[in-house]
């Protein structure tokens, strides 16, 4: 399977009469877009609304990110299952749009969505401060209920981050990257000295606006299952989620996945990268049982000596990491877990739900409970209504002079479990 | 809280989804519940079958709270 993935470079977004990128430009027409968002009859409006980095901004609350993609040549669409057929991805040629998002934004619940600053403090710890974000900001029909509103927003993200990329079609890309990964008979005979890695990717699935899609599929219904690390490229993973927004994956992350990246790199150099299994959170003891003990399966068959292991979120989903590295272990292979902690606000507590000796190789993407002060932003896009409610504030969170009082929690992609924030520990 | 209540020196049955948290914190007498967003019910359930579900898992904990246990036991059955 082998992708090439060409950057098309977006240096700046302004808003016109017509779409189109132009010397790195995009060029966004309201209306064009607001026709796409309102296929969706659960919304009664959108507005749009652009943030650069350094700007006096603040979005919240937000929903997902998206980076806009496009399918050039090979099988199948951007997001399959979503807003593309269902052809299996991540071969061919796809065309991402770089340096931007689209953010999605609007109270679903309001309490469970994310906060993400263009400058100060806050900046620091999301990663989506450094993008220029298209935001959308949609506003339900009166009476829809949350799980119906939180889909048609979703879908519209991807709609629109789809008709994006669609503009950038016919470019040359600024560069292109080429990932290839081959069947296991050739990868087993191509690198016979090399350690064989695989990556499981624990998806957010507990229900209830938790939830992650594959190729359209709910995860939570999901036996673990194996992907070729470039589907995920073309959106093959996305995001139904965004509860205590530091840990969640966005949309974005999925595409820019850092452990398929990072292990791509070293492929066929120190280590064979064999494949990545995906498998869920959910909410009962049993299915957390089974996803464990299918995923560990996998893992035997594919003759691993080592396996590195993300997590979506914290609390209950300790347990299916440490099921995980358990049944991974006992296998007789190597296991790596990537979390976050939840160690209270002077780092003091236990940082992990559960735990096990197994568990002796980790890495973290930082203490979520971490209070951080954020100061009065000139310009909000979305509404302030909900920031006392949203996981990781506080009734006393904001304050006289405009500023938040906030744990990490409440900051997107703060302290992401793929490495892709930029906090951790040695 | 568990913990600090049988130090108390009386015993206490933790009904609880997640009995592998349970037995990391140490519970001695652990109940398995139905999920994390509805431990003790189940919305899938008539109300009529859901109040007996609610009946058994209760009458379950009363006998486990009378049960003589030897460390850490998960009361299945």
């Amino acid at each position: 399977m082998k992708l090439e993935l060409g950057k098309i470079l977006i240096h700046d977004i302004c808003f016109a009469e017509k779409s189109e990128i132009r010397d790195g430009v995009l060029y966004v027409s309201k209306e064009e877009l607001e026709k796409i968002v309102m296929q969706e009859e659960g919304i009664q409006s959108v507005s749009f609304d652009i943030a650069k980095p350094g700007e006096s901004v603040r979005i919240t609350p937000v929903k997902d990110v998206i980076e806009p993609r496009v399918k050039v040549e090979g099988p199948g669409g951007i997001f399959p299952g979503m807003v593309a057929g269902v052809e299996t991805v991540g071969s061919g040629k796809t065309y991402a749009l770089k340096g931007m998002a689209v953010v999605t934004a609007g109270p679903i619940v309001g309490f469970q969505e994310g906060v993400i600053d263009m400058t100060g403090p806050g900046a620091e710890y999301t990663p989506f401060s450094k993008t220029l974000n298209l935001v959308m900001v949609c506003t339900p029909v009166p009476g829809l209920e949350a799980h119906d509103y939180e889909s048609a927003v979703r879908l519209s993200g991807f709609r629109v981050a789809a008709a994006l990329g669609e503009l950038a079609r016919e470019l040359q890309p600024d560069e292109t990257v080429v990932y290839e990964c081959s069947d296991l008979k050739e990868s087993f005979e191509k690198y016979p000295g090399l350690p064989r890695v695989a990556y499981v990717q624990m998806l957010q699935s507990q229900g209830l606006l938790h939830d992650t899609y594959v190729y359209g599929v709910d995860a939570k219904k999901i036996l673990p299952t194996l992907l070729y690390p470039t589907e995920v490229m073309d959106g093959a993973i996305v995001s139904g989620n965004c509860v205590s927004a530091c840990d969640k994956n966005p949309t974005y992350i999925h595409e820019n996945n850092s452990v398929v990246e990072d292990l791509f790199a070293q492929h066929g150099k120190t280590l064979n990268f064999v494949g990545q299994i995906v498998t869920n959170e959910n909410v009962y003891l049993a299915d957390k049982e089974r996803s464990s003990n299918q995923t560990a399966k996998l893992c035997r068959m594919l003759g691993l000596d080592g396996v590195i292991v993300s997590q979506e979120g914290f609390g209950n989903p300790d347990t299916d990491l440490i099921m995980n590295c358990k049944k991974i272990e006992a296998e007789g292979i190597k296991t790596v877990i990537i979390t976050d902690e939840y160690a209270g606000r002077d780092g003091k507590s236990q940082s992990l739900a559960d735990a096990d000796v197994a568990a002796d190789a980790v890495v973290t993407g930082g203490n979520a409970n971490e209070l951080v002060i954020l100061p009065k932003l000139d310009k909000v896009i979305g509404t302030l209504a909900y920031i006392n409610k949203i996981a990781g504030a506080n009734a006393e969170t904001l304050r006289e002079d405009g500023s938040l009082a906030v744990e990490l929690q409440v900051i997107t992609g703060a302290t992401n479990e793929t490495g892709f924030g930029r906090l951790s520990a040695r | 809280m568990v913990k600090e209540i049988e130090r108390a020196g009386i015993p206490v049955v933790h009904m609880c989804t997640v009995t592998p948290i349970s037995m990391t914190v140490g519970a001695n007498r652990i109940i398995p519940a139905i999920a994390i967003p509805h431990p003790l019910g189940n919305p899938a359930l008539t109300p009529a079958d859901e109040k007996k579900l609610r009946r058994r898992l209760v009458e379950k904990a009363l006998k486990a709270l009378t049960t003589e246990v030897d460390g850490q036991t998960i009361f299945k059955d």
